[in-house]
Formats: C-alpha cells, structure tokens, sequence
C-alpha cells in the first residue's frame, strides 16, 4: 500500500471577492521511501496542497472534497488534537523562505530540541540536546555554531537546520515546500545532496514543491505538473520530461534556457493563468494553448493514460 | 559582437568598499570590499553577462555604473568620457542616457502612480515633449515591451498588473527616455519561467531594433547563455573569467566557474556532462585577503602561491580572460548533447 494517497482533493479560499478554488481534483499517490515533485507557476495551488496535508490551511481554506489517506487513515476525519500527533512526528514539513522561519531570540539549538520536546516530554533537556547534537551533524553543521542565533548563520546553514528540525522526530513523510529558492547554486547543490543522502538513509518519502523544474528533475522519481489549481500531468520523471504530453508542460519546458544544446529561441507562454474564482469550465489552459479546439473551451478536459503510470489531462495532444 | 573596436563602456579598477556600522559594544566596524579593482569593457551593441551569486558585487557594480553610488576607487568611461565627476547637465545629459531596470516590479514601482504617470515621469523630469507627445511617446514604449494596446493599461496603477505586466512597465520606463545603455539587474529573478523568457525576449528584441547596449546582472548561467554574447563571472568582488558566453559556459577554466556548472542540476539527455570537482569544503584556517577569494573552497589550489597573492586576469585564448595561477586544461568540454534542464 501506498504510504500517501490523495483522492480528489478539492480545496478553495474565501476571499472578499468570492470563493476561490485553489485546488481542483487532484489525485496522486506516493510510495515509501520515494519522491514527488509538484511543479508549477506561482498561484497553480502547489504550496496549497502542501499546507493540506500538514492541517495547516488558514481559517479561509478548506478541503471541499476528497480524501487524504496516510498510513491508510483519512488525515481529513482527524481531530485538531489527533492531527497535532501526527504533524511533526509522521509528517514533517519545510517551509519556503527558511530565512524567516526560525524565532530571531532562541538559540538554534534550543529551538530545534523543543521540537524534540514537543513530541516526546519524557525526554530530559539534555537528551533531546543530544539528539540535536547528532542531527546537526547529519546535516553538517559544526558543533561549535549551535548556540548561535539564527542571524549568525548563513542562508544555507539556515535551511540546513530547518531541515535537522524536520528530521528530528524521525518523520515518514517530509514535505519541502521551495527548500532553497533563495540559495545560491552552490549552497543548493550541496542542500539537494544532502537531502537526497538522508532521504536515502532514512527511507523517507518526499513531496518537493518547486516552480524551478531542474530541480524537481534533480531529484524527484515522480513529477507531477499542476496549472491552475488542477494536476495536469503526471509520472515519472522520465517520462514527464522526455515525452512531455500536455502542452502546459511542454510550454513550461520550453521556456526554460538550457546550458547545452541548440540555442533556440525560448518561447514564452502567452497570456494568464485563469482567474480562479470564475475557472473555465473547460480546460483551464486552452487559452494559452497553441493547440486548442473550440471544444476546449466549453469541455471539462479528461485524463489521458499515456503510459501505465504517465497521465496527461489532455486528449488532443497528438 | 563582431565589432570589437568601440567599446561604450569602460571600467578601469573599480573598487566599492562598504563600512559597516560600529557596533555600540565590541568591535569597531569593518570595511567590506564589495568591489576589488573590476576592469572590463562592453562593446556597443552587445549584451553583456554579469554572472555571481548572492554578494559576489554584481549589484554594486550595476549600481556604480547608474551613478546610484560612488566607487572607492577607479573610474567609470561611457563613451570615452569619464563619469565619476560629472555634474550639472553632463549628469543630466548622463541619466538620459543610461538607464536601470530593478529586480523586485514589486518595490520599484511606486503604487500611487499609474502606468501613465510612472513611464512618462523621465520624460517630464528631462522635460521632453509636451503632454500629448508625452503620451505618444509612452505609447511606443508599452508597445515595444508588449503592452498593447496601451490603452488597456496606461491607466491601471501596479497592485491592477501582475508580476511580469510590472516588470515590462518597469522596462518601458527605461526605454521611453531611448537610451544608448542600460542595466539590466535581475530583472527576471521574481518572476516565473515562462514570464522570464518573455522578458528575456523583449530585452533581446530591444537590443536589435534600438541599437542599445545592455549590462545584464544575473546569477543564472543558463540565462546569460541564452542571452548575451560575453560573459563576466564574479565572486567576492573580484571577476574570476570573461569571454564569449558560449566559451566561457562549454570550456570554462576558472575552478570557480567549473565548480558553479558542477552544482547546477542536471537531468536529461546531457550525454557525460563532464564534472570538473574543484570545490572542497571549505578551510577555515586559510588565511583571508591577500590570496584568491575562492583559495579556501579551491580544490585546485597551492597553498602558498594562491593564499598570499591574487592572480591577474590573463587572456588564455581569444578574448577568453582567466585570473587563476592554475588554468584547467580544457580540452574536454561540454558535449553537445540534446538540451537538458538546469536551474536558473
């Protein structure tokens, strides 16, 4: 069984101009020890989804519909209380812009052992010290920095100790939303490395959510590709980015500059994403599609198995 | 660019040190050299790649080109006329002519000006046409960056436009006074893909059409391949190698730049990317200063040669300059291979 499967998630926010439907019918499922990629321009719901299967939605959001089963149990049916169990200790999460996401006048020692602490009480001061002792060296940073406070650090050992933090109640499922976005290639290099060794070691699964598609391709098994709320193609990674199906993603790839290969003209993807208050009953790209039929417009699109694992919401792509 | 012989800008051992505040307690301050002695040139006509990482001193270098600051040291020649000196109307004369365009559309834009009144402000500030000219004017300008018809927008303010509408306002601003140069820093970094390519395209179509030269800041070596002809690549304010982009990206030679194409992720069908591995962790017991910023992550490195003295910047092939004691030998480089992804 699959350690996450997600059926039909529907999840929309109430805003003052009306109800906003963030997330549209997603499904996917993820395997033990594997790793998933969502990829997708800013607004197309990727964060979204991310915050849903932590119960993290703010007060506007909610899940319409749908099922999120982890472990086999329904995360939706949970209690605030019984969510609380499992937040942190099964799932653990990376948030975007790590820079910010630690507290400016604790030690960053003490705030990763009160993570610890949080979810196992019984355990003196002076172990979950230790525990954060090792974790720190899992993600390499010196013993000698851990009583710094987070302005001491740098960008990268800053996400480094996001990351000890999200390891350390031993997690099955990390979820790293733009872990570093706002690094330098080289300080990324040795995060996705890092990354990728202790996902390895410890058997983890992962869900990376990224607007940058290199990176999701660096190192994720499956790639899902969202637009607009909705999931628009799916499998692996390989076949995603070798035979990409939907033309949102075949746009995407092609507005990306390469370092090898033919310098080709970039071919920028024209007009804008659907307002997501009033979508389009139809399929939510066809404006912007080159190859768009009238039907289109007016048709909700459906799912299209290009291979026993590869999915593209599209028909007409051939 | 073919035409090497006019250069349009010049810097001559440029330097920008930036003192930090004394502390109210504890240490006195101390100077960051965000520059240390940059010389190059740019041609007329050609789009220009400043390529670093976060600190490297792209920025600051963008910004003493504009005038927005003033060097330590060096000078700055546009058009064979030194600047750091001008005043009155060969300053007036200066900001006609060279331009800005910002990374962040979402902070230097101001939100109580609408389109109109943001592009045609530089107009009204060098006091050029009168009202209906000025809109004319203004007009042209959001055409040329794709904002037509301009009517739509003219009279929209910012928090009305979404990111990549606010960014090619910001590029028609620039544009509308028909400069001969323009900085161009960053200016796709908060934006996504495929608005990026479209500013990519736009700045691209300027350079053609308006005989305009352009600086362009980025930290995306993929980007600056697919967009200028030579490339300049910088870290701890010191430039490390210049040359033709494509060379410089296919065959770089500097252990830095190697190192920087190592760590961009790879995935496709690149054939054997060649992996250079000259970054180690980094010693913290070498020595700081005098030697080679990047001495102490250097695989490459010797110890006492590249830790006490600071290599100069030498041409190793045609316009391909290096400042390394230890130029790699090249003769593998990249294979040509079908494109495949890498970060930007």
């Amino acid at each position: 069984m699959a350690l996450l499967e997600v059926e039909n998630l529907n999840i929309g926010y109430r805003t003052r101009k009306g109800y906003l439907q963030a997330v549209a019918g997603v499904s996917f499922s993820l395997e033990e020890g594997k790793s998933l990629g969502f990829v997708g321009e800013s607004g197309c719901g990727k964060t979204t989804i991310g915050m849903a299967l932590m119960g993290l939605l703010p007060p506007n959001g909610m899940v319409t519909k749908g099922r999120i089963l982890f472990e086999g149990q329904d995360l939706l049916t949970l209690s605030d209380s019984e969510m609380r169990s499992i937040r942190w200790k099964r799932i653990a999460m990376i948030f975007q812009a790590a820079m910010n996401a630690m507290n400016p006048v604790h030690r960053v020692e003490d705030q990763v052992a009160e993570a610890i602490l949080a979810h196992d009480p019984d355990l003196g001061k002076s172990d979950a010290k230790k525990q954060v002792e090792g974790l720190f060296q899992l993600v390499g940073i010196p013993e000698a920095r851990m009583r710094d406070y987070p302005h001491q650090y740098s960008g990268g050992m800053k996400q480094r100790a996001i990351i000890a933090m999200a390891l350390a109640c031993h997690p099955k499922l990390i979820i790293a939303d733009e872990p570093t976005t706002a690094l330098d290639v080289i300080v990324q290099d040795q995060i996705l490395k890092e990354t990728r060794k202790l996902q390895r070691e410890f058997g983890i699964s992962m869900i990376f959510i990224s607007h940058d598609i290199s990176i999701v391709a660096d190192v994720c098994h499956d790639i899902g590709i969202m637009y607009a709320g909705q999931l628009v193609e799916y499998g692996s990674r390989e076949e995603v980015f070798q035979s990409p199906c939907h033309p949102y993603t075949r746009a995407l790839i092609s507005s990306y500059p390469t370092l090898t290969g033919k310098k080709s003209r970039l071919t920028p993807i024209s007009g804008e994403t659907p307002n997501l208050i009033n979508p389009p009953s139809g399929c939510r790209f066809c404006d912007r599609c080159p190859g768009a039929k009238t039907s289109c417009k007016t048709d909700p699109p459906a799912w299209e198995e290009v291979g026993p694992r590869h999915r593209a919401l599209c028909q007409d792509f051939r | 660019m073919e035409d090497k012989t006019k250069p349009i800008l010049e810097l001559e051992n440029l330097s920008k040190v930036y003192r930090t505040k004394r502390a109210l307690f504890g240490d006195s301050g101390s100077d960051v050299i965000a520059l240390n002695r940059i010389s190059f040139k740019i041609f007329e006509g050609e789009i220009f790649g400043l390529v670093g990482e976060s600190g490297s001193g792209k920025t600051t270098a963008g910004r003493l080109i504009v005038k927005l600051e003033k060097p330590a040291e060096g000078k700055i020649y546009l058009e064979n006329a030194d600047i750091t000196g001008f005043k009155g109307k060969a300053l007036r004369d200066f900001r006609r002519k060279v331009q800005m365009i910002f990374q962040d559309p979402y902070q230097s834009l101001n939100p109580q000006l609408s389109v109109l009144n943001t592009v045609s402000e530089p107009l009204t500030v060098h006091k050029i046409g009168n009202g209906k000219a000025r809109q004319e004017l203004v007009r042209q300008a959001m055409k040329s960056v794709g904002l037509s018809p301009p009517d739509d927008y003219l009279h929209r303010y910012p928090h009305q436009l979404s990111g990549g509408q606010r960014q090619r306002v910001a590029i028609a601003r620039a544009m509308v006074l028909n400069p001969r140069f323009v900085v161009a820093d960053e200016p796709t970094s908060m934006l996504d893909a495929s608005i990026s390519a479209q500013i990519f395209n736009i700045l691209s179509e300027m350079r053609e059409k308006l005989d305009l030269t352009i600086l362009f800041i980025t930290h995306s070596l993929a980007a600056a391949r697919y967009l200028c002809d030579r490339i300049a690549v910088i870290y701890r304010g010191h430039l490390m190698e210049m040359g033709p982009a494509e060379e410089v990206i296919r065959n770089p030679k500097h252990p830095y730049t190697q190192a920087l194409i190592d760590a961009l992720p790879k995935f496709g069908d690149c054939g054997d990317v060649k992996h250079y591995g000259t970054l180690r962790r980094a010693d913290s017991e070498a020595p700081e200063g005098a030697g080679c910023p990047f001495y102490p992550r250097c695989k490459v490195a010797h110890r006492t040669k590249c830790g006490t003295g600071m290599p100069r910047l030498e041409e190793i092939s045609d316009s391909h300059l290096v400042a390394c004691y230890y130029t790699m030998p090249g003769d593998e480089t990249i294979p040509e291979g079908d494109a495949c992804f890498y970060a930007t």
